[in-house]
């Protein structure tokens, strides 16, 4: 009898638990409806990629000394360099240069250890093509420059999260001449100078007086 | 507890509520008055009020499919429909007229005929049963004797329509939503109709006028939902199941039966079933505000006001003043059960077959008759205030 009224009360227990986690759960679903949308209406806008984006590898020739560096520092050995021994000035002499976008995963390897900077990464992204082997870029290819976001009139650029005032969750309402959160590098580094050359001058004193006391001893 | 308060007030209603507008008898006497005979002025009225349904059922749907989408799109942090008119409201019409320029498929396997049969099936019981929904004290198309039982036969019809498009489909996926959709209509009609029958003992009719005249008493405090509240919960439940909205989709789970038993239909074919599917919401939400929450009552009788401001009862603004309020508030709370709906949908997650079976056989069908007997011994006891 008490076995039966024990499982009665459970169950109703049980019951009511289950409303109230759906009303709790109700409540949450509610409450993001207050939050607002983070929509970027891509392509009538598009985010400002950050400074370190690896976008597309930007390649110039008349930098390149063939060394393939690049070559060896690709996981998979992918940039194709074409160049012949030129036996009377005993140099190499580039013909081609070429990596193919569609076998690529960004890594920045090439442009890291490129000895001539020739090899750098853009902040373009939108590589589609209808036929993969278009991805394949020549050092024609390789050499042209992405339209930036923040000069194509059709675009309006938006800001990233990061890039946004303090406190600002919205990038539309921001004008272009609005300082981002935080510090930006040059002025980190101005900071960090101004504070070394202060703390080198008390490290120095306190060198000068330990060197006496080594001195004295 | 609520009893003291629904005492005074309960079943005070007839003799206080006018007859309100009565649009009918205002036609009917403008066409006599032109030289019609009475019974021709009801013929031409006949059409008028039914178009006017189709035409609201219709535009609800376009409002609820804009309402879902907009919502859901709040509820995830998106924007939603934007560029088909302003804040998109014309993005329903655009998806419907996008239906019916279509190509109409009937798989080469199919049977044309039931293929065809099925979506007429399903849509046309769930048009049918806005017959009902009042919207004021004459505001509906027929005041039925048995009115709130023919939407419960009517609402039997659908399953054979989707079973039908199921099976003729050709499709495992059809077939398994279709059997899916038949088990859980006639899981869910149970508990449903013993809920409502729990209603309408209250109220010693089943007309949705008499349901909604018992409850307008005393503005929101007699309103079903504080004598009935065990039978709200589960009348939406099962309204839920019926319509097969989120936690209850079984029968369109698109991870696991592509769309269920429509998925062979395309254009207009699919464009009933989505239409239905809607209608459905709406009519159910309607028919909650109507059984539960005082169909076109304000919060405060209006009554109450004219007399305060020594309005007579008859007389004309006051009657249209109480026939607009009346349809305000009967699509006010049907739609905020609509949000209701469209919040659950983003918060549960849909049951498994036999959690659904378990909690329409085991749980609710109990509950609802433990409520149907607790109302019946309440109305014995207290028969002033549960309608003796």
């Amino acid at each position: 009898m008490f076995g039966f009224f024990k499982k009665v009360v459970d169950y109703a227990r049980d019951a009511t638990d289950a409303a109230n986690y759906l009303i709790q759960g109700l409540a949450v679903t509610f409450d993001h409806l207050r939050r607002r949308p983070i929509t970027v209406q891509y392509p009538y806008e598009k985010l400002i990629p950050s400074e370190r984006y690896r976008g597309r590898i930007h390649y110039e020739f008349d930098k390149c000394i063939a060394c393939e560096v690049c070559v060896r520092v690709c996981p998979i050995n992918l940039p194709v360099v074409d160049w012949v021994m030129n036996k009377e000035t005993k140099k190499k002499e580039l013909r081609n240069y070429s990596i193919d976008f569609g076998v690529c995963i960004f890594c920045g390897n090439c442009v890291e250890y490129c000895p001539t900077n020739c090899l750098s990464m853009t902040e373009e992204y939108e590589l589609a093509t209808f036929d993969r082997h278009n991805l394949n870029y020549d050092n024609v290819a390789l050499g042209r420059l992405p339209t930036s976001v923040t000069t194509d009139p059709s675009v309006l650029p938006l800001r990233e999260l990061a890039y946004l005032p303090k406190g600002v969750m919205d990038p539309h309402d921001v004008s272009a001449n609005q300082p981002r959160a935080g510090e930006l590098p040059a002025m980190v580094l101005e900071r960090l100078k101004k504070d070394s050359s202060l703390s080198n001058e008390r490290s120095e004193s306190v060198n000068d007086s330990i060197n006496q006391d080594e001195s004295k001893g | 507890m609520y009893i003291p308060i629904v005492f005074t007030f309960a079943n005070s209603s007839p003799s206080l509520v006018s007859s309100g507008l009565d649009l009918e008898r205002s036609f009917s006497q403008m066409m006599q008055g032109v030289g019609f005979s009475p019974s021709l002025a009801h013929l031409l009225w006949l059409p008028l009020p039914m178009l006017l349904v189709l035409a609201a059922a219709v535009v609800g749907v376009l409002v609820t499919v804009w309402l879902e989408r907009k919502i859901s799109a709040a509820a995830q942090q998106r924007i939603g429909p934007e560029y088909a008119g302003a804040l998109g409201v014309l993005q329903p019409m655009a998806d419907g007229l996008k239906l019916l320029v279509k190509e109409d498929v009937i798989p080469a396997k199919a049977d044309g005929l039931l293929f065809t049969l099925g979506p007429v099936l399903v849509l046309v019981p769930v048009i049918l049963s806005w017959l009902i929904v009042p919207f004021g004290q004459n505001l509906l198309i027929s005041n039925v004797g048995v009115g709130i039982f023919l939407w419960i036969s009517l609402s039997s019809i659908q399953p054979i329509g989707l079973l039908m498009s199921g099976y003729a489909s050709n499709n495992k996926y059809s077939l398994l939503g279709g059997l899916r959709a038949a088990a859980q209509s006639i899981s869910y009609e149970i508990p449903l109709a013993l809920s409502v029958l729990a209603v309408v003992m209250m109220s010693n009719s089943l007309s949705t006028i008499d349901i909604v005249s018992q409850q307008n008493g005393a503005g929101l405090l007699s309103w079903n939902i504080w004598r009935q509240p065990v039978g709200f919960v589960i009348f939406w439940i099962c309204a839920l199941a019926e319509c097969e909205r989120l936690p209850f989709d079984l029968p369109e789970a698109e991870e696991e039966l592509v769309a269920g038993y429509q998925t062979e239909y395309a254009g207009m074919k699919f464009a009933l079933f989505y239409l239905g599917s809607y209608i459905n919401l709406v009519l159910s939400a309607l028919l909650v505000s109507v059984l539960y929450l005082g169909g076109w009552g304000f919060p405060l009788p209006l009554e109450w006001a004219a007399s305060w401001f020594g309005l007579p009862l008859d007389s004309p603004l006051l009657q249209v003043i109480t026939g607009s309020v009346g349809i305000v508030m009967t699509v006010l709370k049907a739609y905020l059960l609509v949000f209701l709906a469209i919040l659950l949908r983003w918060t549960t997650p849909r049951v498994r077959i036999d959690q659904l079976l378990d909690l329409g056989w085991k749980f609710l069908l109990p509950i609802s008759l433990v409520n149907l007997l607790v109302t019946a011994a309440l109305k014995l006891a207290f028969p002033v205030a549960f309608g003796g």
